[in-house]
């Protein structure tokens, strides 16, 4: 069967777009680097990845430059037809302020706010856990409950100003991943929730579930040689998939099921 | 149009020095007029900033080249490139056939960094990554060994600053860059009050066969001479020549407008541009010449690169692009301007490379004027020709521009008395064994190393702080792993700059080896004081002849070559206006490589029940030592390296987890011996779980002596089932395990002649050693 193409969309200061390609390259899925002035090649494509890094130096706000691009109103057309769109760190600020993620609105909902963090100021860089919170769906179908992955941002707070909104996307299944304990106790406060972020969110999608923003880096933790050396003990093989490649993979089966 | 010349012929000594002065010109009045001698009459102001940079400490190493040469080792059966170009490439190994190579570079960014600590620390990445990438590499890790003065001193409130600002200034570059940091070493002592240092190391990837030379390429005749990035301003202008004098308080402001402005945004897009057009080059078969704009800018660039292909070259200074109208020619010439780099490229190629830049990454919208311009050509003639609004500026035999100057330095032994200080012993061993921990010099690095983007890129596999080295996997889906460390305790050196620097290279290698890897090369920034002060230089001297034996003498394994300096850098002048030099610092980088990564190993205990193995006795070697430190003294006696034994130790450990016998391992450095067992205990995360116990009675020395001495050695953890194996693999390598305990428990236990001395929780030990650098820093 031929593979799904996917595109992995860079903005000027995106960095993360090798570990990105080789993390869907080993979902199965055949991933092509599309720069952000080169948005006619998206036809023809069956989804898209906004890899990590900075955009437009992240004047402003995190994100908020490149969610006027014109690349980005393709994404949004591409979400709007069901196909998976997924923003990874940078790329989850640009869907939030795009709006494509949560609301599927022309406004942002939600911003992604520096961190508050009581141990290091800005930047901060480490592994968490995350629990699955939504509903199986585009990007979470085949993870398991609870996940090592790391964080690597200055703004990763998830905050809205419009009250009981977390609580209810939590009801409605769109908060995708939680920060949690290795037990996958949703714990408040520092460290298991790394930056303050609202109701401990990590990822949040669209209502459909086809859009994800998601603030950990999966692509860095899809082998098993990239985890800490503590989590690699409880694999066989270095060089098999670790569990949060299940996010690439899922996106694979979903692609698979037609989009449904 | 004939340009005026400056009459340095004919001025009195006196004027000449004064013109001199006011041109902010660092050459002598003697130097001055060896420029007229060379080039045959008097030279024009910009011939003079011309020399006056590549004349200049920084870019000749005129008082250090013949010295580097006579004692390092630079060559051997695993390197590629040894020292001559912007970075040395040692072999990883062969690959589908295909030969890959390490890029390694090592540079210093001292002076920037004391005056204005972020940019100073981030020019210093964004230095050190080009000189990576123009070897035709990817670049895919950075190292940070930073001195720092004493956080709890006089000078307390600048130091803390500092070291904040460049840590910050280091993410602040390194991150978005997305280059990984994956390792490091900070040191803190009151020498440093007034010169920081700011060591900066990077690892690049490049096949044999791709490798891009910083040189004019055979054949170049009429090549186009591109100048690629950010729009030339006045920024950094004068540099060199400001890393080659004594920080002066008086000067602030002029030193102040030498550090350079960073863009590591703009360098971003540089580096994928530029990644884009080693790939047309590759697949068209291009030879290209490229280099980085560093020290002295554009002139410097173009006439090293033209000059050591053979060739002359013509530059029109008009042609490059600048960011403000109406700077002097000289300015254009030799700022040092950041996010910039020179190509040499055949005529029918040059279209190739403005698209890649202007179009396809879009440079000119990405940043304001930043773009790529052919800017002059390569010529067979061997001068170097710089022409400005049609009047030649420069023109001088291009040989002469880039050959440098030499000093032979005078030196002299310093009368330095250095005394073993009379102890009694701690009262309280729990106490004495957390002060250490949390001294500022040994406490856990996190706070530090939280702040820089270890992950990015997807390569690590041994991250900072989970053992001596980091470990990437250069290669994605290829086993082949390498392994890097930084080091040198600076009291070691202030007490014997001989036997420090042998330290150093000792303890880089053993840190390498902890983690599995074998020591495959080396580099040094060697930051000492003024070498004009024959005492300074004599530390230099000995600096460069320990690092020196050291390399001959700790053989790459298999073998009896040297472990080879492949790349390296001098900082001289550092010291205070009031006179007062650091301690001397040769900083060293260690290489190492791993067949098959999965075999590296960490720090942490991995299971109860498992038998800890000292390597390496313990002797009364305390000076320096971070026990010392606590106590407030210094001492004398500090550890001294005996080769062989030392090899064999080497050897041994790195058989040891190649055989995967050790469970963990961890050298034996500041803090010593009990140190080296808590932080196993503890974990670089602070979340151990496991607790050990050990017997002291091996030792004849008095306790505190025989868990604070830091002779060299290594604590290894084996499982029961394996101890046998280890047993027999140490004793044929001639290594002797000495048994000093077991895992097991909560706590640390330690136990001289049937009594506990010390019985110590772990959360006790983590409170003390995770909090030490963070309050230091607060």
């Amino acid at each position: 069967m031929k593979k799904h193409r996917i595109a992995v969309i860079c903005f000027p200061g995106t960095n993360c777009e090798d570990e990105t390609m080789s993390a869907l390259a080993a979902g199965g899925l055949a991933a092509e680097l599309v720069r952000w002035n080169q948005p006619e090649r998206l036809s023809g494509m069956e989804g898209a990845v906004i890899a990590g890094g900075w955009s437009y130096e992240d004047r402003i706000r995190a994100g908020v430059i490149a969610a006027r691009d014109p690349i980005v109103a393709q994404l949004r057309s591409m979400a709007d037809a069901g196909k998976p769109v997924l923003g990874i760190c940078n790329g989850a600020q640009v869907l939030i302020e795009a709006g494509i993620v949560p609301l599927e609105t022309q406004d942002a909902a939600f911003a992604l706010a520096p961190n508050r963090n009581p141990f290091v100021a800005g930047y901060y860089c480490t592994w968490v856990c995350l629990r699955k919170a939504g509903k199986n769906g585009c990007f979470t179908a085949l993870v398991d409950e609870v996940i090592a992955i790391p964080i690597a941002h200055g703004e990763g707070r998830f905050v809205s100003s419009e009250k009981g909104l977390a609580e209810s996307l939590l009801k409605k299944g769109q908060v995708a991943f939680e920060y949690c304990d290795k037990e996958g106790n949703v714990a408040h406060g520092f460290p298991v929730n790394p930056n303050g972020s609202m109701a401990n969110i990590a990822a949040l999608t669209n209502e459909a579930g086809n859009a994800m923003a998601i603030m950990p880096h999966p692509e860095r933790a899809s082998f098993v040689r990239q985890l800490p050396s503590k989590e690699k003990g409880n694999f066989d093989a270095w060089g098999s998939a670790a569990p949060a490649q299940a996010i690439f993979s899922s996106m694979k089966q979903y692609l698979d099921q037609g989009c449904r | 149009m004939a340009v005026e010349t400056i009459p340095v012929t004919t001025y009195a000594e006196e004027e000449l020095r004064s013109f001199l002065r006011k041109n902010e010109l660092s050459l002598t009045t003697a130097e001055a007029r060896k420029v007229a001698e060379l080039i045959g009459r008097d030279p024009t102001l910009t011939e003079l900033h011309v020399f006056n940079i590549e004349w200049s400490e920084h870019c000749s190493y005129k008082s250090s080249r013949h010295l580097l040469k006579k004692h390092l080792p630079t060559q051997g059966s695993k390197v590629i490139q040894g020292p001559e170009e912007d970075a040395g490439i040692v072999e990883l190994g062969t690959i589908d056939g295909e030969k890959y190579g390490i890029v390694f570079a090592h540079e210093s960014h001292n002076h920037p960094s004391q005056i204005v600590p972020y940019e100073g620390a981030a020019t210093g990445i964004g230095g050190i990554t080009r000189d990576v990438l123009c070897m035709g590499a990817k670049v895919i890790a950075t190292a940070d060994p930073l001195r720092f003065g004493n956080p709890y001193g006089k000078n307390k409130n600048r130091v803390r600053y500092i070291a904040n600002a460049v840590v910050d200034g280091i993410a602040g570059y390194g991150n978005p860059l997305g280059v990984a940091n994956l390792a490091g070493d900070i040191s803190f002592n009151d020498s440093f009050d007034d010169n920081c240092l700011v060591n900066v190391v990077c690892l690049g990837l490049v096949k044999e066969k791709d490798v891009i030379h910083s040189k004019a390429p055979k054949d170049a005749e009429g090549f186009d001479i591109i100048v690629v990035g950010k729009a030339t301003d006045a920024s950094g202008f004068g540099g060199a020549a400001f890393a080659s004098v004594i920080l002066d308080d008086e000067q602030e402001q002029s030193n102040k407008s030498a550090v350079q402005v960073p863009d590591p945004f703009l360098k971003n897009m540089l580096f994928r541009a530029s990644y884009a057009v080693f790939e047309k080059a590759r697949n068209k078969g291009i030879t290209l010449g490229f280099k980085d704009m560093g020290a002295g800018g554009i002139m410097t660039s173009v006439a090293e690169m033209c000059e050591s292909g053979g060739y002359g070259a013509e530059i029109d200074l008009s042609k490059v692009h600048v960011s403000v109208p109406g700077l002097p020619a000289h300015v254009i010439a030799a700022a040092e301007t950041q996010e910039r780099f020179t190509w040499v490229s055949p005529k029918s190629f040059t279209p190739e490379i403005l698209k890649s830049y202007n179009e396809e990454f879009e440079l000119p919208c990405v940043a304001e004027g930043a773009c790529a311009r052919v800017v002059g050509k390569v010529t067979k003639a061997r001068d170097f020709v710089m022409t400005h609004n049609g009047e030649v500026v420069c023109h001088a035999p291009i040989d002469a521009v880039t050959s440098g100057i030499c000093y032979d330095r005078e030196v002299k032994k310093p009368q330095r008395r250095f005394a073993e200080p009379d102890l009694a012993e701690p009262a309280d061993y729990q106490q004495a064994i957390l002060a250490v921990l949390h001294h500022p010099n040994v406490a856990s690095r996190a706070k530090v190393y939280k702040h820089y983007d270890t992950e990015v890129q997807g390569l690590a596999i041994i991250r900072p702080g989970e053992a001596d080295a980091g470990v990437q996997a250069p290669i994605p889906g290829k086993k082949h792993g390498i392994a890097l460390s930084v080091d040198a305790n600076p009291l070691y050196t202030r007490i014997d700059p001989y036997m420090g620097a042998v330290n150093a290279v000792a303890e880089a290698m053993r840190n390498v080896a902890c983690v599995g890897a074998v020591p495959y090369a080396m580099t040094d920034c060697l930051n000492y004081g003024n070498p004009e002060d024959p005492f300074a230089m004599h530390d230099f001297v000995e600096g460069l002849k320990g690092i020196g034996d050291a390399a001959r003498n700790l053989y790459l394994k298999g073998t009896t070559e040297p472990v080879p300096f492949v790349s390296g850098n001098v900082s001289f002048y550092n010291e205070s206006a009031k006179g007062k030099a650091i301690d001397p610092s040769p900083i060293i980088a260690c290489l190492g490589v791993l067949a098959d990564y999965s075999k590296a190993i960490t720090m942490q205990f991995k299971g109860k029940g498992n038998i800890l193995y000292l390597l390496g006795e313990r002797k009364d070697e305390l000076g320096g030592s971070a026990y010392y430190q606590t106590l407030g003294e210094l001492g004398a006696k500090i550890p001294i390296i005996e080769f062989t034994k030392e090899r064999k130790r080497l050897y041994a450990v790195i058989d040891a987890i190649d055989a995967r016998l050790l469970a963990s391992c961890h050298d034996i450095s500041d803090g010593g011996m009990v140190t080296t067992v808590a932080e196993m205990a503890i974990g670089g995360e602070a979340d151990g779980r496991i607790g050990a116990e050990i017997d002291l009675s091996f030792s004849s020395l008095r306790a505190d002596k025989a868990l604070f001495s830091e002779s060299s050695g290594f604590v290894v953890e084996v499982s029961p089932d394996d101890e046998h194996a280890l047993l027999s693999l140490v004793e044929m390598q001639g290594a002797s395990p000495i048994r000093l305990g077991v895992t097991k428990g909560s706590s640390l236990r330690i136990i001289k002649r049937g009594d506990v001395i010390a019985d110590i929780t772990l959360e006790g030990m983590k409170q003390a050693w995770a909090t030490g650098l963070a309050e230091a820093l607060q």
